[in-house]
């Protein structure tokens, strides 16, 4: 049997799977209804302040396999349904960033920069139409890779990389968020720096919870939602509140972003923005192949290279409503979903937490068994793990159609949510994180901890400190400081493992030079 | 006179049915809060909430799943041990928790008397594995390998198994370089990646093993394993240790005689029922269900931590 029959058994296996219901004659597989119910899940998801695709996956998975039990058979369902909240939850996570400047990801904190902007120009329509558009069209093309180059690509980016690379690389991309995010260099370091702090409290090898002075609360270490949500979305609440309380004693009123002018995306506008898209989407799919890095190292690349291209074209410069802006970031952090599949069905590894969550759905089922087996093809028979990875892809191709035709009809709608007055949006936007987080943490001391990061979030924003490399080290500091320990006792205990092979060596002294060279830059653009 | 006799005679028949209705069905005095030390999602965590599943649907308790992970079961254990013992409260760990981690740490915060053990629910099937793509096809081949000077990386997801490691590598005057991953998951990444030369598998290895991807070099356990039986145990390689181990389902100390022994009895028979979903479960991720419980596991917990003691000594010799 050739790829071709395992590719035509496997879409076979998602449209004619068992029906769940019939449209007069026609047979509807179950499958393609978890994929529009996960996709619609997943855009209400995304798109709600404080909620973010992960978090839906992960209430989500024990739902889906109590009900559909741990055969084969319920396999391609429950994957669908977590692709579909997967490609929605990135699609709709625009929206709050755009409309509230209240991202709920780190990644979307970038498209807040131009997105935001825009919305107080009177243009989130197009915004989100531009949003949409990249994310879309970012996504499709991190697929297309996947599709064809899955089977060995992951082979060959690991047989590269071991884990003082896997460790530099990690380094290097937080230097980079750091150095390129914010005004000043020193800054990001020392936000990066701190992040890392917290992030240590009550984790590592020891028995012993360390930094956590003894108290139960901080011996499971910090939530992650809380730290997360709290420096993104409570930080720019109060900010936001104390803003209206200053314009209401000065004007007596508080004013309300209208959109103004023609808010569509013309085809001459979208083509103007196809090189920008392109360059990210290629950013973000390779980004997507490498381990443990993940989206946000994307999306800031991506807004970088942005910003460099619109610099030399000299458009609308980035930060200030630039449309280049929003597609630079959208398309390069939905460009990494696709891609970072490649290492989860090569080798089992994910790249990103949505990814975790596939892989934890397809163990606990079980019948496929991610690693090189998946695309080893039989002599004879089929290889129905191989079967089952087309069936994936046929999901994905599924919810990327949704995406294109329900998710852009969905963007349009959500522009309404703008006449929302900011008096009582912030409060709301402060009501549904709280729950969210304790829905998520049931844990009264997770809100204490939410608000007192809020206060630091605001802080921040007041001394003009950017919050993304805090946010993003906190998140990588974990993995961080488990690949360099386990690099120590991999090499034998060689105290300068980093600097042992080529390649490690090469990426620390890139991180080292990219500090110092982008710290230069802004000196000299101060004075 | 009369009324008061009459009052106590009826006090004392509402007692006597109170009594026979406890003996009938042990009932909890509200929901049972189920801490469950593993992350959401994994194999062990959908084990506690299937049997939470079917323990609500056969008794008509309700009980209220939680996640308390972190620091290989000490942070629950340290949770639970302050919660009412009275059957309300009850979590889930590896024996494992109450043994070599236990001693380990220096300063724990709970001891094995804190709690009172209610049964095993699995076992684990612990084995050395790598993949079969390394060319070593028994044990003695990789021992060789290491002595010709090859460098060995031995992933392991737990001190203890660090422990067992660094032992087996001395009794064979070879020294591994013992790398520490995130549960049995980032062994099998470690060693698919190529990042890891071989590593633990306390059963996660089966299907690869089955698809010959992977091979189980030795088992861990003091017998051997179900899907490697010519792989010979670590006692047979010279280490006077093993790994076994297990799920165990815990209350704090001083729940009733009662409460235990309904507890423990409602989850053994829903385990070892291949029929409900928690069963049929358990035997296809962890090969079957194990149930040890009342006297038997107070002496195998006993067992754990002496040996973990041992262990302990051997390892910093």
């Amino acid at each position: 049997m050739d790829v071709w029959s395992h590719v035509a058994a496997g879409v076979l296996a998602v449209i004619q799977g068992p029906a769940m219901f019939h449209v007069g004659a026609i047979p509807v597989s179950v499958t393609i209804v978890m994929i529009l119910a996960g996709f619609l899940a997943g855009i209400a998801v995304g798109a709600t302040p404080g909620l973010a695709g992960p978090m839906a996956m992960a209430v989500s998975l024990p739902i889906l396999i109590s009900v559909f039990g741990y055969e084969q058979a319920s396999l391609l369902p429950v994957l669908g349904f977590l692709i579909g909240v997967m490609k929605g939850a990135t699609v709709g996570g625009a929206v709050p960033a755009i409309l509230f400047n209240t991202p709920g990801t780190p990644d979307a904190l970038l498209t807040t920069y131009d997105g935001y902007p825009m919305t107080r120009n009177g243009q989130s329509g197009k915004a989100l139409r531009i949003a949409h558009f990249s994310s879309v069209s970012g996504d499709t093309l991190s697929d297309i890779l996947l599709f064809l180059c899955a089977p060995f690509l992951a082979v060959l980016v690991e047989s590269f990389l071991d884990l003082p690379e896997k460790t530099a690389l990690i380094l290097l991309s937080m230097a980079f968020i750091a150095a390129v995010v914010g005004k000043s260099v020193m800054k990001g370091l020392l936000a990066a720096g701190f992040g890392m702090l917290v992030a240590f409290v009550g984790t590592g090898e020891e028995f012993y919870p360390r930094l956590s002075a003894g108290l139960p609360e901080l011996a499971q270490g910090i939530p992650v939602v809380s730290a997360i949500l709290g420096m993104l979305i409570l930080g720019e609440v109060i900010k936001g509140l104390e803003d209206l309380m200053r314009e209401r004693s000065a004007t007596g009123r508080i004013s309300q972003v209208a959109e103004t002018g023609d808010n569509r995306l013309a085809l001459r506008e979208k083509l103007r923005l196809l090189p920008f898209i392109g360059n990210s989407a290629a950013i973000g799919a390779i980004v997507g192949i490498l381990p443990g890095v993940g989206s946000t190292l994307a999306a800031t690349l991506g807004y970088a290279s942005g910003r460099r291209k619109q610099a030399r074209r000299g458009g609308a410069e980035f930060g200030t409503g630039a449309p280049e802006g929003v597609a630079s970031t959208e398309a390069a952090n939905s460009a990494v979903s696709g891609a970072n599949l490649i290492p989860v069905l090569s080798l089992g590894i994910p790249g990103n937490t949505a990814a975790v969550f596939l892989i934890l759905a397809m163990e606990t089922i079980g019948g496929f068994n991610p690693g090189p087996s998946v695309f080893r093809i039989p002599s004879e028979g089929m290889n129905e793990e191989m079967v089952i990875a087309f069936g994936i892809f046929t999901a994905m191709v599924i919810a990327n159609l949704l995406n294109w035709t329900i998710g852009g009809a969905f963007m349009r709608w959500m522009g309404i949510m703008i006449r929302i007055p900011k008096q009582i949006l912030l409060p709301s936007v402060l009501l549904v994180t709280m729950v969210a987080i304790y829905a998520q943490e049931t844990s009264f001391s997770a809100l204490v901890f939410a608000l007192g990061f809020g206060v630091l979030g605001y802080f921040f924003r007041k001394l003009h400190i950017s919050v993304l490399p805090f946010v993003i080290a906190f998140i990588l500091a974990g993995t961080l400081e488990r690949t360099a320990r386990q690099a120590f006792s991999a090499t034998g205990g060689d105290p300068f493992f980093l600097f042992s092979s080529p390649l490690a060596a090469i990426l620390m002294i890139v991180a080292v030079a990219l500090v110092i060279l982008f710290g230069r830059r802004r000196m000299e653009s101060q004075h | 006179m009369i009324k008061r006799i009459l009052a106590s005679l009826v006090a004392l028949a509402a007692l006597a049915s109170a009594a026979a209705t406890a003996q009938a069905e042990w009932m909890p005095g509200g929901p049972i809060k189920m801490l469950i030390g593993f992350r959401a999602g994994g194999g062990a965590d959908t084990q506690a909430r299937l049997i939470a599943e079917e323990l609500e649907e056969r008794h008509g308790w309700k009980i209220i799943p939680e996640q308390m992970t972190g620091k290989g079961g000490a942070v629950l254990a340290a949770a639970l041990k302050e919660e009412p013992a009275d059957g309300t409260a009850i979590g889930i760990i590896v024996t494992e928790s109450l043994g070599y981690n236990m001693v380990a740490a220096k300063n724990a915060g709970y001891q094995q008397s804190d709690f009172t053990a209610l049964t095993t629910t699995a076992g684990f099937q612990m084995g050395i594995v790598a993949l079969t793509s390394k060319g070593w096809n028994t044990f003695d081949e990789l021992v060789e390998a290491a002595r010709a000077g090859e460098q060995i990386r031995f992933g392991a997801m737990s001190p203890k198994l660090a422990d067992l490691a660094y032992l087996l590598g001395k009794a064979h005057g070879i020294e591994f370089n013992i790398v520490m991953t995130q549960g049995g998951k980032g062994v099998m990444d470690g060693l698919n990646a190529g990042d890891l030369d071989i590593g633990w598998g306390a059963g996660i290895q089966n299907n690869a093993v089955l698809a010959g991807d992977m091979i189980n070099l030795a088992s861990g356990l003091s017998t051997r394993l179900m899907v490697s039986p010519d792989a010979p145990t670590i006692n047979e390689l010279g280490l006077p240790f093993s790994a076994d181990g297990y799920f165990i389902f815990v209350s704090p100390d001083g729940i009733t005689a009662e409460a235990r022994e309904a507890l423990s009895s409602a989850i053994a028979s829903i385990v070892s029922d291949g029929d409900t979903e928690a069963g049929g479960f358990i035997e296809k991720a962890f090969g079957g269900s194990v149930v040890i419980a009342g006297e038997e596991l107070d002496a195998l917990l006993a067992a754990e931590e002496a040996a973990a003691a041992a262990l302990l000594e051997k390892a910093s010799r």
